[in-house]
């Protein structure tokens, strides 16, 4: 069989053609193009905050969460977040929660509990249990400075040692440092805890202070 | 080493090279870099993730990469391929002498070229996506599983909108996180800035410590922090900064924008950036590319069954009805292995979710949609390999057995 | 002859079997009683949902035994001096009605002790096997340890295999060693309801009190009389302190036991549910809490509680009366599965590995080895020829065996022979005798019976191994994408006889090059047998790129059909593609005149490389859709064989410079015989 040899650079041409396929469609090129959009995708959600578009947890959610979350009621919270400390999920049972250090392995969150919470001594130990020291006496326990949270003087808890928190964790976390403030009363009672290393903790001691401060009541 | 053609005349170039590109040995060494390429792509989608380690090792036309340290420079499997195709045309189709014994390798090779040339009619022209719904929705709408554009588009009080203003995403993906890029379109009252795009990010609120180290700029109490992208390419989240300029002046509106605004899953509306120029309000958005199907598909029951006492699922299929012009044209089943074909595309029961779900709960069905002018070609080239090789090996077992018994009495020693 | 003197000490070795009686690890029990025959057949033929389909105890045992043990079989010495071998359905049968001896047997193997004394447990030998008892003085730490590396383990997954989360080969040995104690436990409290507070799981997380009235406490009986209360209301009355009333207290201990029970006994799925549509069967603590949700289904639950119960009291009366109560139960449970065609083949399955066809083909091979060796003793000799007919047909039985037990899997599963990666071991060691045996009728000259029995011998033991390192059913339930017969059938039965073929290819290769060596290094040749060998290689690669180029295309074809794209370089997909690709190479280098007798089976052992890459080593990347069966220390084997495949290579480097400077002193020769003649 005769072949012209030098056509077959002719095979190659189509071989070169639109070389542009990326395996999709819809619209393309380096313009701004104007679509109708399918009838189907027409509503949008619209929100106020970056938060929300973000899909942080917002105040309201984490609050309506905390309600509906066994405690019922309460009224709700409003606080500041001190510089460098960031919101965390909001977990069970946390009615704050925050984080802060290098790599959040410092937190803090505020716990409210109804009824007297099993005593302001009893919590005041087993906090201290956690921190492998050992417990007060009722006595040693009102001793202990009191600073303000909602404008009454709430028990002031700081201990320094090995933290275990129990609750299914195995690991001991060694020199750390608790701060902790207890309101107790009939109506209930609010816990402010505090955990991280020592040294985290020592430098953010006056936020806490800041921060325990800055908790109020929502008023709306 | 015994191709030597005893022509005293010099050859001409063009002799030459049809020699060359007819060549047995260009062939082999085709095929043996063919295999070097595929083992490298094949392992690069280990460290790389399966879509870029394809981009760079099998759609390109040389590959650059370094692997445990080592460089590697290769042609790549686009211009293989491409020799290939050509070798195989001149030579084992045009050059070939025509004889029966030979009929059988004629017919395979023809077989090969037709299934590259629709692997090149599949890369070139098909394209795919997915739709994703639970029971009741409907939609005409296909989205790229990792292709992400820009739409601005006005909105209604209560947030709806018929029409949308859309930066591409070749183009939106091609700005780089440093870059600054300005588009108009005559009906938009504003200029779109983006000032720069990042393929995978998040945004992180200020006031987190590791805000202090991410680049860029705070907007409401927001930074677009740049992320390692995944592996998968699908799971990126892209972000952007950008910009929207009022035409008579006036305050430009400044907005961080976040693929993870858009939809996780079926139900949910996107969440766009909201503003207002002249009076009119505006929702910016970044949104999986997507395009539409000419009928729309509705969702009318998803089964889902699991293997007795296990997670593993044994079978999940959907209900369908196709509607053509809001009026509904046929109901059918998609299920696994048994896809619907439809006006050139293709839809396939590709998934499920939302992920983790447990039994009992409200399930989707996510169809890939995809439409390929070479959907078929490479079952008839199949047929025309099998038959060619079929015939050739026939004719060689043959030969070869009445050969082994003509040897047979000789007895070895 | 020379050649023979070497061949001798091979053959002794080989026939001279390893059977040395090892010393068995002891146990405290004083002594052993087996069990009646009879009970242990009622039993293993028992019906249990597991793993997602209906199968007999027998099955599950094997696999529960091979998880903890690594072996199926139970030995041990008592304290008498008697050696004992249990069958795992003998060890079974313990750990569900004699969980006393159950828990002093020795099963849980431990391969280095370091893991042991980690937990505080005094360590034997070290790679040993330890009792229940044994371990349990370290459980706290075992337990605390396990979930650590489980954690560990999920980061590592998480983190797309950040190497800072890979758990090391101790702690990986602990994570396995906790996993199979935990199970163990699950089992042997799966009756303990029905106890009356004897052996039972964990006690010592119960206080005193309770473990009294567990003594006493009749679940069975207890749940016909619990009253209106949601299972809320009942975890509630739980978790509040008991009022002072020894009533209430006695209700409130024995709801925890209810529930200490009900946890205690998950997993062995034995009872079938009422509701016939209904295919999730149910373990006794299931039927316990079902029991106790609603009202309706008391009577039912408690009607198959208290068979269970009848079951465990018979045990404490006599063994007469166990065999009978068994036995009805058995019954009870048939006359319940059969109408709901569950468990149809489950006679089959028992037969499957009561025959043992597997292990036995793999004997059979090795026979038929052996006597093709000596075949070589005498070779061209009638004596030597009637031994490769005798091998050769030795190697038919060892197919047929293998033949038979696929056909057994194909039926009790109603699929095509494979559906995952155990199959294949089976499926490709079929094919390859095949094609060896097949081969050898055309040629006649034993070269294809020695390959098939080289298939046969490494296919079955692979299969063994594998099957032991994985312990778990090899009779799986489909992800529903591979829920197509036609596609199973076509595609993955094609490409795996591509995959037979290559390797076939590489043992020829390995012969041709291992005997040509030899022959070398003693001065010998033998062209025409060289000729032989090369052809039949040939032959071998255009049948594997037949199968492999169609399999591939099919494969190809069937993702088109499910996931809507052709090719998606997916890593299983570049295998297959690798294997079509490299038998082109070889048969077009060979046209281009690059590739000769030594060339092919070069590249023939190159193929083998990349085939079983392509069947074990992709699976193992982690990534793509095909990622199915991770194995771990499949890296580790796949790198020795390629080794040992290297060795040869190396040969084949020598044999190729070697002819080509025999070449060139024969032009050289020639070139002087020429000058001499001018």
């Amino acid at each position: 069989m005769k072949f012209p040899r030098h056509h077959f650079l002719y095979f190659l041409t189509p071989c070169a053609f639109a070389l542009t396929g990326c395996g999709d469609s819809g619209p393309s090129g380096s313009e701004i193009v104007v679509r109708e959009i399918p009838k189907a995708h027409r509503e949008f959600k619209l929100v106020d905050t970056s938060r929300e578009r973000f899909r942080y947890q917002t105040r309201e959610q984490a609050s309506a969460q905390n309600e509906a979350a066994q405690l019922g009621g309460g009224p709700q919270l409003v606080w500041d977040v001190p510089e460098g400390w960031e919101e965390k999920p909001a977990a069970m049972m946390r009615d704050i929660n925050l984080g802060f250090g290098p790599n959040g392995e410092g937190e803090c969150y505020v716990a409210r509990l109804p009824g007297a919470g099993g005593g302001l001594a009893a919590n005041v130990n087993r906090w201290r249990g956690q921190m492998g020291a050992p417990a007060l006496t009722p006595e040693e326990v009102d001793a202990l400075p009191k600073k303000p949270l909602f404008g009454q003087p709430a028990t002031f808890v700081s201990v320094e040692g090995n933290f275990s928190p129990g609750m299914g964790s195995q690991e001991t976390k060694e020199n750390y440092r608790l701060l902790g403030l207890i309101l107790s009363s009939d109506a209930g009672a609010v816990f402010v805890k505090m955990t991280g290393p020592r040294e985290l903790v020592d430098a953010n001691a006056e936020k806490f202070d800041q921060f325990t401060s800055s908790i109020d009541v929502s008023m709306n | 080493m015994a191709d030597s053609t005893p022509e005293q005349s010099s050859p001409s170039f063009g002799k030459l090279l049809f020699k060359f590109f007819t060549s047995f040995k260009l062939a082999t060494i085709v095929l043996v870099l063919m295999t070097i390429v595929t083992l490298f792509g094949t392992l690069a989608q280990v460290e790389d993730g399966l879509h870029s380690a394809k981009v760079q090792y099998f759609h390109s036309w040389f590959i650059a990469d370094s692997m445990g340290g080592l460089p590697i420079l290769l042609p790549g499997g686009l211009l293989l391929m491409l020799i290939l195709f050509v070798n195989m045309t001149l030579g084992a189709l045009i050059k070939v002498k025509k004889r029966w014994k030979g009929a059988g390798l004629l017919i395979s090779h023809f077989g090969m070229l037709m299934l590259l040339a629709g692997g090149f009619v599949t890369w070139a022209f098909s394209t795919d996506g997915y739709m994703a719904m639970y029971p009741g929705m409907s939609s005409n709408r296909v989205e790229s599983y990792r292709n992400w554009q820009l739409e601005v588009m006005p909105l209604t009080e209560d947030g709806k909108g018929e029409k949308a203003w859309i930066l591409p995403s070749d183009e939106l993906q091609s700005i780089k996180s440093n870059e600054s890029r300005s588009y108009e379109s005559p009906e938009l009252p504003f200029t779109i800035v983006v000032n720069g795009f990042t393929k995978n990010a998040t945004p992180i609120p200020v006031s987190a410590p590791i805000a202090a180290n991410a680049p860029g700029k705070e907007i409401d109490g927001f930074k677009l922090s740049p992320q390692k992208p995944s592996k998968e390419a699908e799971q990126n989240l892209p972000g952007a900064y950008v910009e929207f300029r009022p035409e008579g002046g006036g305050d430009p509106v400044e907005a961080i924008l976040w693929a993870g605004s858009f939809r996780f899953d079926p139900r949910e509306n996107p969440m766009p950036f909201t503003f207002e120029v002249d009076g009119k309000k505006y929702g910016a958005l970044l949104a999986k590319k997507s395009w539409t199907v000419p009928f729309e598909v509705q969702l009318d029951e998803f089964i889902f069954e699991r293997h007795p006492g296990i997670a593993t699922a044994r079978n999940y299929e959907s209900r369908v009805t196709r509607f053509e012009e809001g009026q509904p044209e046929k109901a059918l089943e998609i299920k696994m292995n048994e896809p619907m074909r439809y006006m050139g595309y293709t839809f396939f029961q590709e998934s499920f979710g939302p992920s983790g779900s447990q039994p009992g709960d409200e399930m989707f069905s996510q169809f890939a949609v995809a439409n390929n002018p070479a959907d078929q070609w490479p079952l008839y080239a199949l047929i025309v390999t099998g038959v060619g090789l079929g015939v050739h090996f026939t004719i060689m077992l043959i030969s070869f057995t009445t050969r082994s018994r003509k040897k047979a009495p000789a007895p070895t020693s | 002859m020379k050649l023979r003197l070497l061949l001798l000490p091979l053959i002794a070795l080989l026939s001279s079997g390893a059977a040395h009686a090892r010393e068995l690890p002891k146990t405290i029990l004083p002594s052993y009683e087996p069990w009646d025959a009879e009970v242990v057949s009622t039993f293993e033929n028992l019906l249990i949902q597991d793993g997602g389909r209906v199968k007999p105890l027998y099955t599950f045992a094997r696999f529960t035994l091979l998880q903890f043990s690594g072996k199926t079989t139970a030995s041990f010495q008592t304290a008498d001096g008697v050696d004992h071998k249990l069958h795992y359905s003998e060890w079974l049968l313990n750990v569900l009605f004699q969980g006393k001896v159950a828990k002093d047997l020795p099963v849980f193997v431990v391969d280095d002790s370091a893991a042991v004394v980690q937990i505080g447990v005094s360590p034997k030998k070290k790679r040993d096997r330890y009792s229940y008892n044994e371990i349990v003085t370290g459980r706290a730490k075992l337990a605390e340890l396990s979930a650590q590396y489980a954690e560990k383990q999920r980061q590592y997954e998480q983190s797309e295999k950040d190497p800072q989360y890979e758990l090391d080969r101790i702690e990986g040995m602990i994570l396995t060693l906790g996993r199979n104690i935990s199970s163990f436990e699950y089992l042997i409290g799966q009756f303990g309801f029905a106890r009356k507070g004897d052996v039972l799981v964990n006690e010592n997380i119960l206080p005193e009190e309770l473990k009294q009235l567990a003594r006493n406490l009749n679940v069975v009986e207890m749940l016909d009389r619990m009253p209106e209360m949601t299972v809320e209301q009942l975890v509630q009355t739980i978790r509040q302190q008991p009022g002072a009333s020894e009533d209430e207290r006695m209700f409130s201990g024995a709801l925890r036991l209810f529930f200490f029970h009900a946890n205690s006994a998950r997993g062995v799925n034995l009872f079938p549910p009422q509701d016939k549509d209904n295919e999730v069967w149910l373990s006794a603590g299931d039927v316990l809490l079902k029991g106790l949700e609603s009202k309706e289904d008391r009577p039912w639950a408690t009607e198959q509680l208290s068979d269970l119960q009848a079951l465990v009291d018979a045990r404490n009366e006599s063994p007469e009366a166990f065999s009978r109560e068994l036995a009805s139960f058995a019954e009870k449970q048939h006359s319940i599965s059969d109408p709901r065609g569950e468990g149809v083949y489950s006679d089959l399955e028992v037969q499957l590995y009561r025959g043992k066809y597997f292990s036995n083909s793999l004997l059979v091979f090795i026979v038929a080895f052996v006597v093709m060796a000596f075949s070589w003793l005498a070779p061209g000799s009638k004596v030597g020829k009637i031994l490769i007919i005798a091998a050769a047909v030795l190697a038919l039985v060892g197919l047929a065996l293998n033949i038979y037990g696929i056909t057994l899997r194909s039926i009790i599963r109603q699929r095509p022979p494979i559906t995952n990666l155990y199959d294949t071991v089976l499926f490709i060691t079929a094919s390859a005798v095949f094609l060896g045996l097949f081969i050898e009728l055309f040629t006649r000259i034993g070269i294809g019976t020695l390959v098939a029995i080289v298939s046969g011998v490494l296919g079955m033991f692979l299969s063994m191994k594998y099957e032991a390192k994985e312990a778990t059913d090899t009779i799986t339930q489909l992800v529903a994408v591979l829920d197509t017969n036609f596609w199973l059938a076509t595609h993955v039965t094609i490409i795996n006889i591509g995959y037979a073929a290559g390797l076939v290819a590489a043992i020829i290769g390995v012969l041709y090059l291992a005997i040509r060596f030899i022959l070398t290094m003693f001065g010998k040749e033998a062209k025409d047998f060289y000729r032989v060998l090369t052809r039949m290689s040939y032959g071998v690669i255009c049948f594997c790129l037949f199968f492999s180029l169609v399999g591939t295309v099919l494969g190809g074809i069937w993702a088109n059909y499910s996931w809507g794209r052709f090719w998606g370089w997916d890593p299983k997909e570049n295998g297959a593609l690798m294997i079509c690709l490299w038998t082109l190479v070889i048969l077009h280098g060979r046209m281009a005149g690059w590739i000769r007798e030594i060339g092919v089976h070069m590249n023939a052992i190159i193929l083998a490389i990349i085939t079983t890459f392509s069947w074990w080593g992709v699976n193992n990347l982690g990534v793509g859709l095909h990622s199915y069966g991770f194995t771990e220390g499949v890296w580790g084997a796949l790198y020795s064989s390629w080794a040992i495949l290297g060795i040869f290579m190396l040969m084949g480097v020598f044999l190729w410079f070697e002819e080509r400077g025999k070449k060139a002193a024969r032009k050289d020769s020639q070139k002087i015989s020429k000058k001499a003649v001018a």
